[in-house]
């Protein structure tokens, strides 16, 4: 037990005095999820751009704006000059123009059933197509609800939206448990096939050997102070994400805390797996890319898996970062309880054992 | 004869078709420094590999303190202590930290900063392991090895590597290790070391155990305990050199000589003799006593450091 602790202690130590693979481990993830934030991060998924130019500047036209800008989707920009408008249009600052034209509320006042609808020219670029007709149908639907107010409409069938998840999610939300499950993956089965491998050709381990040290007990504590170590970083990257970009945090933190844990022990089990069949620490490395690699592409860390290709899919849903990702997307994002999300910590806890029998039986002193 | 600490049996090791051990086999006793001499690759290590428990024998077998290091290996590692040719530990630890992790291996320990001070090295206590000297990193290896307080040490090559000055200190380290009555099995390439730490030497040359016994003796077994060196022109005839009187054995490495003798006065004058008749060109003439050296390039017909 003793020297469970001190092994422990020693690898803690070890971390913390090794400023460039703290620096690598720690802020590369908060790093990478600031700069990817700040890109990306603050347009928040649904919100529309759109700007407005009144030429009317009636009480209408005035009523036309308000409603638009109480249209959560829409951020409301009024503009005076429509070709500056239109300029940042094609530079996509703005995904739709709407131009009110002089007239526009004389127009309305003297409506009757006969006269034509008033046209408002829009405009999008073409050239972003979702965003553009995304605008277009949130506009519409705001226009659509103006005219039903004037022609005092009540609908006889009426459709009752009701997001099946409700919330309010941007690209932050989405990227921040993917990150987190990204530094998992690297610190551990990287981490763990560098050091052990680099560990084994220096001797260290072999010196080890020549002790009343047991194997378990330091394989038991390289976990021990993984699991603390990552523990912390996933709750730094975690507290930088709520609290600079307001991630949010909708599930319990202690099913969180599992998931990373549970996320740490599997990835941890194939990085011993990797360090017994590198034969060098030289070759540990490119090991490790080479299963770390696709696993940032194709497990859910940057995009979504659904956009995967239909053949790739079923490779994408054994993948142990896939289910990480998506569980801790699914705790922080929705809020779904523990136990619902059971296919992914029994796929998790399936390649723990799976790779920790495996490990077990490859892991080498020297 | 004391109690026999260390009994070794035919051991044998293989790699591949290469024989690494070859059935060696001998006894050490309680306090007795035991070395293990011969160049690279002669099978020093991995006879200590074996015995430590680091590596299978083939065949054969060993028993340290009366347990087995077939089937009782965690008893055997209770009572021994080792330092590895080039131990390497974690760099980024301090020497007292390196040194508490060790004693938490074991059920028992030393007071760390006794241990400390009686390695010299007090004043690096709070180092970290990477700033340390060659010597100062042999020193601190030893201290682990004995961190348990062990009856048996386990020393390869410790003074490998070393300057002179750092040698001396670790030959006093051992010593005082002798003293306390530990038994220690050492391996070495150096001549002057084993004669000076052991009290038995084991000569080693490829996988096999070719002479056992105390250095003075393994000395006096040569027959011949002096030698004279020169340099000769490679042109000469040198067949006279064998027939000088009382000559035991020539040695040759290109234009260099070393002639062994019983009787060092009659040599050197029928030498002296013979150089003038055929007025040859002896160069850098000198004569010395016999060394551990000798003995093995006596048995061997090479230098242990080749």
């Amino acid at each position: 037990m003793k020297a469970y602790w001190q092994l422990t202690l020693a690898q803690l130590r070890i971390f913390a005095r090794n400023p460039q693979v703290l620096f690598f481990t720690l802020l590369f993830p908060i790093i990478l999820m600031l700069a990817l934030g700040s890109f990306l991060g603050n347009s928040g998924g649904t919100s529309i751009y759109m700007a407005v130019v009144d030429h009317d500047g009636s009480t209408a036209s005035k009523q036309l704006l308000s409603t638009l800008s109480e249209n959560d989707a829409i951020q409301l920009d009024k503009s005076s000059d429509v070709n500056e408008a239109l300029d940042e249009l094609k530079n996509n600052e703005y995904q739709v123009v709407m131009e009110i034209p002089e007239g526009y509320g004389d127009q309305l006042q003297s409506h009757t059933d006969e006269s034509k609808a008033f046209d408002l020219p829009v405009y999008y670029n073409e050239t972003d197509a979702s965003a553009s007709q995304l605008g277009l149908t949130v506009v519409e639907s705001a226009v659509d609800q103006v005219s039903k107010n004037i022609e005092n409409y009540s609908p006889v069938v009426a459709v009752q939206p009701e997001g099946v998840r409700a919330l309010d999610l941007g690209y932050i939300d989405f990227l921040v448990p993917g990150i987190v499950a990204m530094m998992i993956m690297n610190n551990n089965m990287n981490g763990v096939a560098g050091q052990i491998s680099a560990w084994r050709e220096r001797g260290i381990l072999r010196r080890m050997q020549g002790t009343r040290l047991k194997a378990s007990t330091f394989i038991a504590a390289q976990i021990t102070a993984r699991v603390i170590l990552n523990g912390l970083q996933a709750l730094l990257v975690l507290m930088v994400a709520s609290l600079l970009f307001q991630v949010q945090v909708n599930g319990s933190w202690l099913a969180l805390l599992t998931f990373v844990v549970l996320g740490t022990l599997a990835f941890m089990a194939i990085g011993f797996i990797i360090a017994g069949l590198a034969k060098n620490p030289e070759s540990a490395g490119p090991i490790a890319a080479f299963a770390s690699f696709p696993m940032l592409f194709l497990g859910g860390v940057f995009f979504s898996i659904n956009t995967m290709p239909e053949y790739l899919q079923p490779i994408v849903h054994i993948l142990p970062i896939s289910h990480l990702s998506t569980a801790l997307r699914e705790t922080m994002n929705v809020g779904t309880p523990f136990f619902d999300l059971w296919t992914h910590w029994l796929t998790l806890a399936a390649w723990l054992v799976g790779a920790f029998i495996i490990a077990s039986r490859t892991f080498k002193w020297e | 004869m004391a109690n026999t600490m260390i009994h070794v049996e035919k051991l044998v090791k293989k790699y591949g078709n290469m024989t690494a051990v070859n059935g060696v086999e001998f006894n050490v006793s309680a306090g007795e420094v035991f070395g293990l001499l011969g160049p690279n690759g002669a099978g020093k290590t991995t006879t200590i590999e074996m015995l430590v428990g680091l590596r299978k024998p083939d065949s054969g077998t060993a028993t340290l303190s009366g347990f087995d290091i077939r089937n009782q290996i965690d008893k055997v590692k209770e009572v021994i202590g080792i330092q590895l040719q080039s131990t390497s530990l974690f760099e980024l630890l301090t020497v007292q930290e390196i040194m508490q992790m060790y004693a938490s291996f074991y059920p028992s320990h030393v007071s760390i900063s006794e241990l400390i001070d009686e390695m010299l090295l007090t004043e690096k206590k709070k180092d970290r392991i990477k700033g340390l000297s060659g010597g100062q990193k042999q020193r601190l290896a030893i201290a682990l090895a004995i961190i348990h307080d062990p009856d048996i040490i386990f020393l390869d090559e410790p003074t490998t590597g070393l300057d002179p000055q750092a040698r001396r200190t670790l030959w006093d380290i051992i010593e005082k290790l002798k003293d306390r009555g530990k038994t220690i099995v050492l391996s070495t390439h150096y001549m002057d070391e084993a004669h000076v730490l052991c009290d038995r030497i084991g000569i080693m040359d490829q996988g096999n155990l070719i002479a056992l016994d105390t250095p003075s003796r393994l000395v006096k077994e040569l027959q011949s305990d002096s030698a004279i060196e020169f340099t000769l022109p490679a042109e000469e005839d040198d067949t006279f050199i064998h027939q000088l009187q009382r000559v035991t054995q020539v040695t040759r490495r290109q234009e260099w000589y070393v002639v062994y003798t019983d009787d060092l006065q009659m040599t050197l004058i029928d030498l002296i003799q013979h150089s003038q008749e055929k007025n040859l060109n002896l160069q850098d003439l000198q004569t010395r006593t016999a060394t551990l050296e000798d003995v093995f390039i006596h048995m061997t017909g090479r230098s242990l450091r080749e």
